[in-house]
Formats: C-alpha cells, sequence, structure tokens
C-alpha cells in the first residue's frame, strides 16, 4: 500500500503532473503515511530520475521544470506535516536572482532549476531585485548560497554593490557568493569579491556543489 | 571615401497572407485589450490614464481597446528622414530602400592585433566606426560593442566614439533610463549643430520590450525623453519561443508585436507624429541548455512575417540579420544562415536593417567578420535587384550586331557593361603581383579590413563640436558618476 503510493508520488514527478503530485501528497497524508519518507522514497527518487533523463538528452527544459513544479507541489503539502526534527535533506539553500536594473529572467531560472534538480532548495527571487532585496532574502531563508546573474555590462557593477551589502549585513562570512551572465567572466568576479564564476547551469551546479564543500 | 550602397528589393517577399495578416493583427489587438501590457513607470502610466486608457496602477498594467491602439497609430508616420553629419548621408526611411547596420551591442572582442578574446573597449567602437564609415554595405551605424571601459557611461562614450569616427546616421541601443537620454539628446544636438533635432535626428534610438508583455522602465522612460526630443524611437519585441513567449511562431509573433506597439501607441500619445517603426526578432532556445537561437528556419519566416506585420500599423520595420550563433568567421554555416537572415529582410521589404559584423549571437566581435558580411550584403544588394528586361536591358541590338558565332568580347557595349556584373571580391579577388597572393580568405578579410583601417580618413568632426561632446561626458561624469 505504502509501497504502492511512493511509486505514485514518483511517477508524479517524472510525468511532470504538479496537480496529481499535491493530490497525492493529500492522500498520502490521508492514509497516516509518514511525510519524511514520502519524500525521500517518492518525490526525491523521482527528481533524480528528472535529472538522469534531462542529463540523457531525453528530457528537455520544460520536463524538468515542471518536474521540479510537481515536486514542489507535493513538498508544500508535506513539509509542513512532518513533526518533531524531522526535516527534508537539502544539500544546501540558495538565494537566486537578476541584479538591479537587468530584466534577464532565464539564464538565472535555468541555474535555478538545475540546481534544484540536483537537491538544492532554491529561493528565486526574481529580475530587477536590489542589493537589500538580495540581503532580506538570505537572512529570511538562512541561504548558504547567493546566485546573482547581471547581463549587461552596465549592470553587472550591481554584483559588487551586492557583495558590499552582504558585508555590511555581516554576512558575508556565512554566505557564498557565486555570479554569471553572458558579460561576467572570471576575472570579473575575482575583481569584485565573488567565491565562483559559472560560465552555464551545469558547471553552476559544480560550482554550488565545491562552494558548500559537498561531494556533486 | 564615404559612400552608401542602400538595397532596394524589387520582389515583394511574404509570408503571411492577407487572412493570416489579419489573424495575427486580432490576436494581437485581443491581447492589448483583454492581457494588457505592463509599463513599471508612474509616468507612462500617468500618460495612457490621462488619455482613457484601461489602467490598474498596482499591476501597472496597461489594456488597449483596439480603437485606442489604431487612433494612436494613424499618427504615427510611415516614413521619415535619418540624418548624418555631412551630406549625402540622409536615409529617407520608409521611401522604398532599405538601409543597413553594422550589429550591436556585443561584449567581447577578439584583439585588432594578438588575436586574443577579451572584454570589449571604447576604442574598439571607434575602429568599427571608421571601417563603417568606409564600407558602402553600411548606411547607419549602431555602436558594435559596449565601452566597458566607461562603467554606467559606456552608451554615451559609444555615441562620442561613434560620431568622431564616422559621418554616417547613429543610432543607440544601449541608452538607457531618462537621464543618459537627456545627455544623449545633447550629444545629437551638437551634431545637428543650429538645425532642429525634430527636423534633422541625428540620432535615433532602439528600446527593447520585455517578452512577455512588459515594457523596461529604463527602456520606456528613455524613450519618453527621445520621443519628446524628436528623435525617432524603434520598438524591438524579442520573444524566445519556449522561454519568454509560447513555443509556437505565431504566439511569439503576436507577444512581441503587442509589447511593441503598446510602446509605440505610448510615443504617439506624448509627441503625436514621432517617428517609430518596430522590429520583432523572434528566436528559439536550444531545449536543454536554453542557449539562446537565432539561426532556425521558424526564426526566418518570422522575420519576414515581422516586416509585414510593422507594415500592417503603418511604420518602417527594422529587420534583425547575420549576428548568428558561431565564433568562428568563414564557414558554411555562415553563408547558409547569412543568406536566411539577410536576404529573406531584404526582399520582405525591410527599411531599416542591423546585423553586419558580429559573432556568437550579436555578442562577440570579429574584426574581419563585418568584411565578410559587406560580400554577402553587396550579393543580396544585386539579388534584390531583380533583372533588366526593358529593350536596353536585352540589348537585341548588340545580339544582332554580332550574330550567329564570333563574340562578344571586342564590343564596345561590353565594354561599357562588364563592370554592372558585380563579382564578389573576396572570392574572386583581382589579379595581385605575385608575392601578395594568398588563398586563405579568412586572411583577404583580414587585410582589406586592415587597409581601410589604417587607410580610410572619414571627414573629421569639427573640433568646437568634439570639444562640447567633451563637456557633455565631464558633466554626466560628475552629475552620473562613472
Ligand atoms: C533574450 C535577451 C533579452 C530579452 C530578455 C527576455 C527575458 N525575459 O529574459 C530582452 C528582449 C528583454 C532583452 C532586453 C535588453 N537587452 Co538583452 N539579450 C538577450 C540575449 C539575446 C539572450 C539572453 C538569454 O536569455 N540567453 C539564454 C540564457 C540561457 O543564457 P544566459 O542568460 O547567458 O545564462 C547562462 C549563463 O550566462 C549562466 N548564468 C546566467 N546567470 C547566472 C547566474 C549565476 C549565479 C551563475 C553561476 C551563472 C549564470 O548560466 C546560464 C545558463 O547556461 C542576450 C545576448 C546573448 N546571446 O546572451 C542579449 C543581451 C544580453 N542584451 C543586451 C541589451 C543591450 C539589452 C537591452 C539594453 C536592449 C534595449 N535596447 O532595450 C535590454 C535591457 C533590458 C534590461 N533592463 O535588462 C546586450 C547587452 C550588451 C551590453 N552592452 O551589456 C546583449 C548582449 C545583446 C546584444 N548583443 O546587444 N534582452
Amino acid at each position: 500500500m505504502s509501497e504502492e503510493m511512493y511509486a505514485k508520488l514518483t511517477q508524479a514527478v517524472i510525468e511532470g503532473e504538479p496537480e496529481d503530485a499535491e493530490l497525492l501528497a493529500k492522500q498520502a497524508l490521508e492514509q497516516g503515511l509518514d511525510p519524511l519518507t514520502c519524500v525521500n522514497e517518492g518525490l526525491t527518487k523521482g527528481i533524480q530520475k528528472v535529472g538522469e533523463l534531462f542529463a540523457s538528452g531525453e528530457y528537455f527544459l520544460p520536463e524538468l521544470i515542471i518536474g521540479a513544479e510537481a515536486m514542489k507541489k507535493a513538498l508544500a503539502v508535506l513539509e509542513p506535516a512532518m513533526v518533531g526534527d524531522q526535516s527534508r535533506e537539502v544539500v544546501g539553500k540558495v538565494v537566486i536572482g537578476t541584479v538591479e536594473g537587468d530584466m534577464h529572467e532565464i539564464g538565472k531560472t535555468l541555474v535555478g532549476t538545475m540546481l534544484i534538480a540536483n537537491g538544492f532548495q532554491v529561493y528565486d527571487i526574481g529580475v530587477d531585485k536590489s542589493a537589500a532585496e538580495f540581503v532580506a532574502a538570505v537572512n529570511e531563508n538562512d541561504a548558504d548560497i547567493v546566485g546573482a546573474s547581471a547581463l549587461l555590462t552596465t549592470t553587472m557593477l550591481q554584483q559588487k554593490k551586492l557583495i558590499e551589502a552582504l558585508e555590511e549585513a555581516n554576512l558575508r562570512g556565512k554566505v557564498k557568493v557565486m555570479v554569471g551572465g553572458a558579460p561576467v567572466t572570471n576575472s570579473f568576479a575575482t575583481e569584485v569579491g565573488a567565491d565562483g564564476y559559472a560560465e552555464d547551469a551545469i558547471s553552476a551546479v559544480d560550482l554550488a556543489f565545491r562552494l558548500i564543500d559537498a561531494p556533486a | 571615401m564615404t559612400r552608401i550602397e542602400p538595397l532596394q528589393a524589387n520582389f515583394d517577399l511574404k509570408v503571411l497572407n492577407k487572412k493570416q495578416l489579419k489573424q495575427v493583427r486580432e490576436a494581437t489587438l485581443y491581447v492589448l485589450e483583454n492581457v494588457g501590457v505592463r509599463f513599471p513607470s508612474d509616468r507612462a502610466l500617468d500618460i495612457f490614464q490621462e488619455h482613457g486608457a484601461m489602467v490598474d496602477k498596482d499591476s501597472q498594467i496597461v489594456r488597449l481597446p483596439a480603437e485606442f491602439v489604431l487612433t494612436a497609430m494613424g499618427k504615427a508616420p510611415r516614413s521619415f528622414t535619418l540624418f548624418g553629419r555631412a551630406p549625402d548621408t540622409e536615409l529617407l526611411v520608409g521611401g522604398g530602400h532599405s538601409y543597413f547596420a553594422t550589429d550591436g551591442c556585443g561584449v567581447e572582442t577578439i584583439d585588432f592585433e594578438t588575436g586574443d578574446r577579451r572584454l570589449s573597449c571604447k576604442d574598439d567602437v571607434a575602429k568599427m566606426a571608421l571601417v563603417a564609415d568606409y564600407l558602402s554595405s553600411i548606411a547607419f551605424f549602431w555602436p558594435m560593442v559596449s565601452a566597458q571601459d566607461y562603467g554606467r557611461l559606456a552608451p554615451l562614450h559609444e555615441l562620442d566614439a561613434a560620431y568622431n569616427n564616422l559621418v554616417k546616421h547613429v543610432q543607440t541601443e544601449t541608452v538607457m533610463g531618462e537621464d543618459l537620454a537627456r545627455y544623449a539628446v545633447e550629444i545629437a544636438q551638437v551634431i545637428a549643430g543650429d538645425d532642429d533635432l525634430r527636423e534633422k535626428p541625428a540620432l535615433s534610438s532602439l528600446i527593447c520590450t520585455i517578452a512577455p508583455l512588459c515594457q523596461d522602465k529604463e527602456g520606456i522612460e528613455a524613450a519618453m525623453v527621445f520621443a519628446e526630443a524628436g528623435i525617432p524611437v524603434g520598438f524591438m519585441g524579442m520573444p524566445t519561443m519556449g522561454s519568454t513567449a509560447p513555443a509556437v511562431p505565431g504566439g511569439a509573433l503576436t507577444i512581441g508585436n503587442a509589447e511593441a506597439v503598446s510602446a509605440m501607441v505610448l510615443m504617439q500619445l506624448i509627441a503625436p507624429g514621432t517617428p517609430v517603426f518596430q522590429s520583432l526578432l523572434v528566436s528559439g532556445m536550444d531545449p536543454q541548455s536554453a542557449e539562446y537561437l537565432v539561426t532556425l528556419p521558424e526564426k526566418y519566416l518570422c522575420n519576414v512575417a515581422a516586416v509585414q506585420m510593422a507594415h500592417d500599423w503603418g511604420v518602417p520595420a527594422l529587420g534583425g540579420t547575420f549576428g548568428l550563433n558561431h565564433a568562428e568567421p568563414a564557414t558554411w554555416q555562415l553563408g547558409r544562415d547569412s543568406v536566411y537572415t539577410a536576404l529573406m529582410c531584404a526582399l520582405a521589404g525591410t527599411d531599416i536593417t542591423i546585423g553586419l559584423g558580429m559573432l556568437d549571437a550579436s555578442t562577440l566581435l570579429v574584426p574581419e567578420q563585418i568584411i565578410f558580411d559587406d560580400e554577402i550584403y553587396h550579393n543580396h544588394r544585386i539579388l534584390a535587384r531583380g533583372l533588366d528586361t526593358e529593350m536596353e536591358g536585352i540589348a537585341v541590338d548588340i545580339i544582332e550586331n554580332v550574330g550567329p558565332g564570333g563574340h562578344f568580347l571586342s564590343h564596345k557595349h561590353t565594354r561599357s557593361h562588364l563592370r554592372d556584373i558585380w563579382i564578389p571580391e573576396l572570392t574572386h579577388p583581382r589579379m595581385e603581383p605575385e608575392d601578395n597572393q594568398n588563398g586563405d580568405i579568412r586572411k583577404r578579410a583580414r587585410d582589406k579590413f586592415n587597409q581601410i583601417l589604417a587607410e580610410h580618413e572619414p571627414t573629421p568632426l569639427e573640433e568646437a563640436a568634439r570639444h562640447e561632446i567633451d563637456t557633455i561626458l565631464r558633466n554626466a561624469e560628475a552629475d552620473l558618476g562613472r
């Protein structure tokens, strides 16, 4: 019975059915199943499979993103039901967004999605976000990593401002900063004092693992 | 010598038939009235509200009834003139020619001397302006790369480098925000001299809309400053199928169309009769890496449809061509794809067209690329012209004169017409001294580039104008910082 439910949750993530995933999560709780086991045996297996299918070229981005969406919907039901010190195992918490004055959305969304598929908890704060908004999100979510995207030569300097703001808020010791976007380079990243730069989403995931010292 | 050889298409390439054009227009008007477009600018929202559009201040979404759109667009001119800083550089946009320009605004350059890939700088803009001034394919100039050595003021320094090295018209795609726009207007006024900018726009601007269905605050506020100063403003929608637009070309076109026309409507509310133009660059994405893809057949079809859609609103169309997804010049892919973008746009009757000289989806400046694109352009210019079948063009009298057998080599008619047959220079170089021969086409392109750079001398900007621009740049720096 419970095995069957876990398999269904796995399947809902693989097939990318957010509504089904949410419904199944509710049914699982009604049946008295342990929420943490539902996550570990059901959802996590599903998103891992989605990641594999993506890596092998079978799945495209929408399948990856909708798969992550299905997982999120089910988590929203399961996580509040966890008891005691139960909590989902996440590799690390990442706040990601595009800097102030910059509306380029796709790069950072992709990086965020790839991080989710690799077990990170991701808070995507959107585009055109000021340093203060980044700092607030870091505080609120107790993030380990901040990812800042900038696609314009005129907005990349905001990445520096962000790092200064984190220093001012005494968060710099606690949170790692990674930067990216078309005009950003490794040397620019070093110059502004970021902890790392990645040129695409795949290397961004490797970078994130390195930054929090976890095996990829 | 500075020359401009515009393209004039004798064909009328269409992708959408009348019914389809109507379908897209209706879909666009539906979206404008029922979904709306976000204008994150209080000033823009107030203007829309004053004129009776449906404005929701909280969401910043403006919805426009069809009547409202069509009435405003009725005020936009179908043609207008762009000016350079020398005689013979004026362009009657919408007058039947297609004027081509460089591409922009890249962020990296293959160094002119070392060949290393590095960040772009102001000097790159200056050098490319000089070469563009020479090439007859280039009718007006987009600063090709970002003047990154000037930080926040880069867009103004791009203009400075352009005006100092080229007499042709300049169009900016990087001046954003009210502040920079005001300084850009001042610089343009220096170029126009005693003339009213409205009469002699020496600058025009292109602003991107934000798919899906948004405007950029800085972009739209710069546009308002430009419109008030009489500077022509174009709006470019850049919907990407699958990410910022539905994964169907029709949907992408509709989204871009709604964004661009809503902005053009605003310009007509602010300053009725302001010259505006429209551009829609539909793109695709790599389904796994989301890389921005411009070399797709669907995109080429959309390029043509976009021209028809701009003309359907009664405004000139800007086409986006070249600037392809490769980092190496002189490859067969580049040859293939340039034809689809540039030739199809030209045959569809774009009024102005950007794109020569860049690679890697318009992010990388490879110096000799502009020489390759120039040659492709001239191929297209001849192709678009079509054939002459008038008596003179057939030369029946000469056929009769030579008769069966023999040849035309010694005929005076041949002597005077052989030069009309355009022969690609890079693939068929003229005879050269023995020691100067080189079979490598890339080297030939590079040699030509270097020669132009070394020898071409554009008419210099007058001393007084140079100082005035310097002062404006200094004021901008004092006011805004770098
Ligand atoms: C699509 C696009 C737009 C769209 C964006 C739509 C949207 N909703 O996102 C629109 C039309 C809105 C737009 C607007 C503008 N754009 Co634009 N845009 C592009 C374009 C063509 C592709 C960007 C893209 O989506 N790429 C696909 C994604 C997947 O790649 P990516 O963003 O690079 O992200 C990858 C990596 O960089 C990295 N990465 C990204 N973020 C992060 C973050 C972290 C933490 C890490 C580790 C890694 C990482 O990983 C990602 C995945 O692999 C680029 C050119 C190009 N080819 O890059 C120009 C480009 C960036 N834009 C440019 C310009 C000039 C503008 C405008 C100013 C134009 C105008 N006149 O209005 C406006 C500015 C608006 C604003 N305020 O931001 C210039 C910038 C030049 C410069 N000097 O800085 C470019 C280079 C184009 C050009 N050659 O002119 N643009």
